[in-house]
């Protein structure tokens, strides 16, 4: 903790918060908006929590901006205001952010400071999981041990709460008849892609790269920051890349939307069914340790390590699968397919 | 081995600084895309340089291990800035922003 860096930092978020409501062009705001997540970026990075860094540089910084510009593309640029009624709903607006924030100020009066060792949540859970956990699971990894081990239910849950946004997108945008009932902008047309040989070349070479990046972010999720989540988008982003530079069709050729569906369901069931092999096996749900019965070669504490890796594989491929599935729902207007 | 480190990185921050003014004061598109391509690459690169350096104090595998990573960061550098910029400035040239000259543009 360098207060001076924090300070700066803030005051940057800050700005970035004010910037991305106040601009008129949503372009702008999106890319603002990414700037402000890479900012918390860095700003998690100095505070030590590298996990919660590295998926807000992918998530947020990354993917999310690129949603964003893909909505924009699609829908407009400006900002439509409403010309009544605005003053009295700023007022009000303006007096529900004062008060959440009185108190918000006033209930962190009462916190305990940053990092202290007496503070309530440093003196019973945590010294557990900082002496134990290697010695539980052989995961240097404090955090992945957490996420997907001590606390695998809530991980489970996350991967679910995915998948289900990734549905309410197909189920908001998809458009499967060519009538539509309600007035819908008509989609933009996906052209070839704008035949451009370096952006092209750049992007072909960097792809594999990519993807075997974030193959070694979900194996090595257990000795660096890492896991499923942030490997998961980043294959994702890799398609996206391709989509970008070289035409949607040709993604939706590679991932079409039934296996992207179908991949998104696999990773949630391949989670799941690990959780429920415990239980066959006469443990409780999502106790990998008594995956050493079927495991070869495997004592208790490695199998917990291998059933984490087996549930970062199905987080990564269910979010890698919802990402991409978003993103084609959102660039090709819902129709998924450009010649109907 | 301290000195170049020093040398390496404030040439590096020269540079940024460079890009930044660039980016301000140069008077089009085109021209501020060109200060923040080649300025960001360069600086990047040769802060990237100065890291590498710097872990090299201790001299084991893991620091090997670091120094490799931090090449490759500078290889994809390398290759993603330059490229983004041109997809950026191509973007612009292909939505017709005119280029800024000296003369005054004729009223027509």
């Amino acid at each position: 903790m360098i207060w001076q860096l924090d300070l700066s930092i803030l005051s940057l978020i800050v700005v970035c918060a004010f910037a991305t409501i106040m601009v008129k062009d949503l372009l702008s705001a999106a890319i603002i908006f990414g700037a402000y997540s890479f900012l918390m970026c860095l700003l998690w990075t100095e505070m030590g929590a590298v996990d919660v860094a590295f998926t807000e540089a992918s998530v947020g910084a990354g993917v999310s901006t690129v949603l964003f510009i893909a909505a924009v593309h699609q829908t407009t640029r400006r900002v439509g205001f409403r010309k009544s009624g605005r003053g009295l709903s700023k007022a009000i607006g303006l007096m529900a952010a004062l008060l959440t924030g009185l108190v918000l100020l006033i209930a962190e009066m009462d916190f305990p400071d940053f990092a202290s060792p007496f503070s309530p949540a440093s003196l019973h859970l945590s010294p557990y999981y900082i002496t134990q956990t290697l010695h539980d699971t052989n995961v240097p990894n404090i955090v992945t041990s957490v996420l997907a081990d001590y606390r695998g239910f809530d991980t489970m849950f996350e991967t679910a709460v995915i998948f289900t946004a990734g549905l309410a997108v197909i189920a908001i945008l998809r458009r499967y008849k060519k009538d539509d009932r309600c007035e819908l902008p008509a989609p933009y047309i996906i052209s070839e892609g704008y035949p451009d040989t370096i952006i092209r070349f750049v992007a072909r070479q960097l792809v594999p790269f990519i993807q075997l990046f974030a193959l070694y972010v979900v194996a090595h999720g257990h000795h660096s920051p890492g896991g499923g989540f942030q490997g998961g988008v980043i294959i994702g982003a890799s398609f996206i890349l391709l989509a970008i530079s070289y035409d949607t069709k040709m993604i939706i050729g590679l991932m079409s939307e039934r296996s992207n569906i179908l991949l998104g369901n696999i990773g949630v069931l391949i989670y799941a069914g690990i959780g429920f092999l415990c239980l066959l096996l006469g443990a409780n749900f999502l106790d990998y340790s008594v995956l050493s019965k079927i495991l070869p070669a495997t004592d208790k504490v490695m199998a917990r390590s291998h059933g984490m890796l087996g549930i970062e594989i199905g987080v990564a491929i269910a979010v890698m699968a919802i990402v991409i599935s978003i993103y084609i729902n959102i660039i090709s207007c819902g129709k998924y397919k450009n010649e109907e | 081995m301290d000195i170049i480190i020093v040398l390496l990185s404030v040439s590096g921050l020269i540079f940024f600084f460079a890009t930044t003014v660039g980016l301000l004061r140069f008077p089009d598109f085109y021209s501020r895309m060109h200060a923040a391509g080649k300025g960001d690459t360069l600086s990047s690169l040769i802060m990237l340089m100065a890291l590498v350096l710097y872990n090299f104090h201790e001299f084991n595998l893991a620091s090997l291990l670091v120094a490799a990573k931090i090449l490759l960061i500078g290889v994809f550098i390398f290759m993603a800035s330059p490229t983004a910029t041109h997809a950026i400035i191509d973007a612009g040239y292909e939505s017709d922003i005119q280029p800024w000259t000296k003369e005054p543009e004729e009223e027509s």
